[in-house]
């Protein structure tokens, strides 16, 4: 994942009936855009180090279904 | 297989110097039971909902106490690139469930016991699949 300061990112919920989540890109402190990032959190506020999986995504890059 | 194909959750980390009652509410809003303790890009420990009921909780530690008074330190690690066999072999000799993955001593995510049964079922009736269909529908051959 490649990203730039103010990209949001979003997490899918694990479990049946979670919300996604999502975060705001404070820092990126990886090269070339690369993890790890520093977030703050969009349902709590939380700031943390974010280092993405297979289940997020960067708002807007979502991948498209045909 | 290598490790880092594996990991199937996004990890979040921490710095040492945030509180016992920062990361119970990280864990409870994120649904996560481990958080990576990160010091300058390295993992120094492992932070557990478990860590903070014994060591924590158990112990009357004070909530705004850091995290590094619970964590575990010294935590198991994984290369990124291992064989997921690499995997196996730790949590076949180490009592843990979810193992940090490294690069270059660098924390990029985490693998976890409950991941990997989740994975093997899935292959498992994969390949039961023919077998289930052999057993329920045999194929005679016609007489005559």
């Amino acid at each position: 994942m490649q990203v730039k300061v103010g990209d949001r990112i979003v997490v899918r919920g694990h479990h049946v009936g979670d919300p996604n989540r999502d975060c705001e890109v404070l820092e990126v402190h990886g090269t070339d855009g690369g993890p790890p990032y520093l977030v703050r959190w969009g349902d709590t506020g939380h700031t943390t180090l974010f280092f993405p999986g297979p289940d997020a995504v960067v708002q807007g890059r979502e991948p498209t279904t045909k | 297989m290598r490790v880092i194909d594996c990991v199937r959750r996004s990890a979040i980390g921490i710095g040492p110097e945030r509180t016992i009652a920062d990361v119970a509410e990280i864990m409870d809003q994120t649904g996560v039971g481990a958080l990576a303790v990160i010091d300058q890009g390295r993992i120094v420990g492992l932070v557990t909902d478990r860590d903070l009921v014994r060591r924590g909780l158990a112990r009357s530690v004070s909530p705004d106490a850091r995290v590094d008074t619970v964590m575990t330190a010294d935590v198991v690690t994984v290369e990124a690139e291992a064989d997921l066999h690499d995997v196996f072999a730790i949590f076949r000799t180490h009592a843990i469930r979810r193992l940090p993955v490294v690069r270059g001593g660098e924390f990029v995510g985490m693998v976890t016991v409950d991941d990997l049964v989740i994975d093997l079922a899935a292959d498992l009736s994969d390949l039961a699949r023919p077998i289930t269909g052999e057993v329920l529908f045999a194929h005679r051959d016609p007489p005559g």
